[in-house]
């Protein structure tokens, strides 16, 4: 079989890209952030058909991978309580782990996503140098991938380190508007659960906003309002917002012949 | 003139109710009141002959071995009196298991699946395990609350997609990848333990809905039916009178799509034989 069932590697895109350019999210932020506790909260909640939308689900190649992300959120036999899935180490590779989702609407128009999980320690480290050597993982993010998600955490926006938290996503998100190319980014506000000082979340804000201006904003968290069969709280709109976003288009100049043939219109003069 | 060949792959993991499905099926053929039914003699039906005795006797068939495989081929014809060669075959449900766990296909699975020009798929929901998550049984709080291990097992969910995904793979990449792929028919088996079902198709959508998005989003026209082999639960020990009385051909009933029960047990096999010509 071409594909294990783990999370992908560069050398296994090939299998996925080989149908069509899949669409690569490019996930963000801070070590601690909750990248991702998110991808896990997704695939649990697709596999939960809680989902609802004219995309379907239609397969992946990293079943594998996403099971052992979402294990973490799932109660044990045994009634062992949920936690946060581990910390997403370098392991010393130069490319994110990806994961895949592939959706159809009906039986055709096939897409695939592939989402990237990579350590937060990557994008630290090229957000204050963009030419680091530990940052090449960052670096093939950046260059790859067809929409952004800035990862605000609010927890470290609350504590007592949230000076350094604040400036962080600051050079983070100057760093990806250098060289954006129109590409959508979302601002994703995590921990959507726990309160910070409105002066801090308006830094936030306008720092990413006064960079990026289009950038579109979300505030999610796995604590559902209400007990049991919950989703959480913007996921579903979140990963709703991804499956429909489109890639920059190429814009073709107004055509100034008079020529009805199309062959004829852009060569007119 | 000779009969074409209707190889059916028959997929399902152990405890299913494949065999007690085979062994129904077959003295429903002979009965000859459903919409198919059997054109002559079998040349061999040694590997069913151990489950006919056990429900002839009102009795529950034993689990059929790991390794066992076998495969028997049944001259079938339909009302319209359309003649096939029905090539059925009985395992032990741990291959299928296996194909998953190990990722690696024995060659004879391989020409199976291949040859195959129609699938039939037993899942039997009630075994199916979907574990609590933070959405449906929240924590007051998971601050600070970190996995020091991998659990890399697939949940039985993921299990079946990545089944069917590498069923589509090796029989699309031996037929041309022309995105077609064989009929498919969804069998909910065991129904009779079912508390109120409603139609199959919802029911497989509120257990698996990502199976169930899955099939409807690769196959243009699937089939979920439910199944009933027995139409009631037997014992290995304890006979029925009821079976032994009026005959195991008296018992079992499929579930069609609109929820409607249909004693016809031939029904899910006529579907895929109409829908693979």
């Amino acid at each position: 079989m071409p594909w294990s069932g783990g999370v992908l590697g560069l050398a296994d895109v090939g299998f996925v890209a080989g149908r069509k350019k899949p669409i690569v999210l490019a996930i963000m932020g801070p070590q601690n952030a909750g990248k991702t506790t998110l991808l896990g909260a997704w695939y649990l909640l697709l596999g939960r058909g809680a989902i609802p939308d004219d995309l379907r689900f239609s397969g992946s190649c990293s079943l594998a991978g996403w099971e052992a992300i979402a294990s973490s959120l799932r109660w044990e036999p045994g009634a062992k309580p949920p936690s946060f899935p581990p910390h997403t180490s370098s392991r010393g590779t130069r490319a994110p782990g990806l994961l895949h989702l592939a959706f159809k609407r009906g039986m055709d128009h096939r897409r695939d996503y592939v989402m990237t999980d990579a350590p937060g320690e990557w994008f630290r480290k090229w957000a204050v140098n963009r030419d680091a050597a530990a940052a090449e993982g960052a670096r093939w993010a950046a260059e790859n991938a067809d929409v952004f998600f800035l990862v605000a955490d609010r927890e470290a926006l609350a504590g007592g380190e949230r000076g350094a938290a604040r400036t962080h996503i600051r050079l983070l998100a100057r760093r990806l508007a250098d060289d954006l190319r129109g590409r959508p980014v979302a601002l994703v506000w995590t921990k959507a659960d726990i309160p910070i000082q409105e002066d801090t979340e308006d830094a936030v804000r306008s720092a990413v906003l006064q960079v990026i201006p289009r950038a579109k904003e979300f505030a999610v968290s796995i604590m559902s309002e209400s007990d049991g069969g919950g989703t959480g709280q913007g996921l579903v709109e979140l990963l709703r917002w991804v499956l429909h976003v489109r890639r920059p288009a190429l814009r073709l100049p107004d055509p100034a012949g008079d020529n009805l043939d199309p062959l004829f219109i852009f060569a007119a003069r | 003139m000779v009969a074409p060949d209707k190889a059916i792959l028959l997929i399902g993991e152990s405890d299913v109710g494949k065999s007690h499905y085979g062994g129904q099926l077959l003295k429903r053929l002979m009965q000859e009141d459903g919409q198919l039914r059997m054109k002559g003699a079998a040349t061999n039906l040694e590997p069913f002959e151990a489950v006919m005795a056990c429900l002839d006797a009102g009795l529950s068939a034993d689990h059929t071995p790991f390794t066992t495989y076998h495969e028997s081929r049944w001259p079938i014809v339909d009302n319209e009196e359309q003649q096939a060669d029905l090539i059925w075959p009985d395992y032990g449900g741990e291959q299928i298991k296996n194909i998953v766990d190990d990722r690696r296909l024995p060659q004879v699975w391989l020409n199976r699946i291949t040859q195959s020009s129609a699938w039939l798929l037993l899942i039997r929901l009630q075994k199916i395990r979907t574990d609590d998550d933070v959405f449906s049984r929240p924590l007051a709080s998971l601050k600070g609350r970190v996995t020091e291990t991998w659990d890399a097992g697939l949940s039985d969910q993921a299990r079946l997609i990545e089944l069917m995904q590498v069923l589509t793979y090796i029989w699309s990449t031996a037929n041309g990848h022309s995105g077609r792929l064989p009929p498919l028919v969804v069998l909910l088996t065991c129904w009779d333990e079912m508390e109120s079902p409603g139609k199959p198709i919802d029911e497989l959508r509120q257990r698996l809905p990502m199976f169930g998005d899955f099939i409807v989003s690769n196959w243009k026209e699937p089939s979920v039916l439910g199944l009933s082999a027995l139409g009631r639960a037997l014992d290995k020990r304890q006979p029925d009178k009821d079976y032994i009385a009026q005959g195991s051909e008296r018992f079992g009933f499929v579930v069609l799509e609109d929820g409607r029960p249909s004693s016809d047990l031939t029904h899910p096999i006529r579907r895929l034989i109409a829908a693979a010509s």
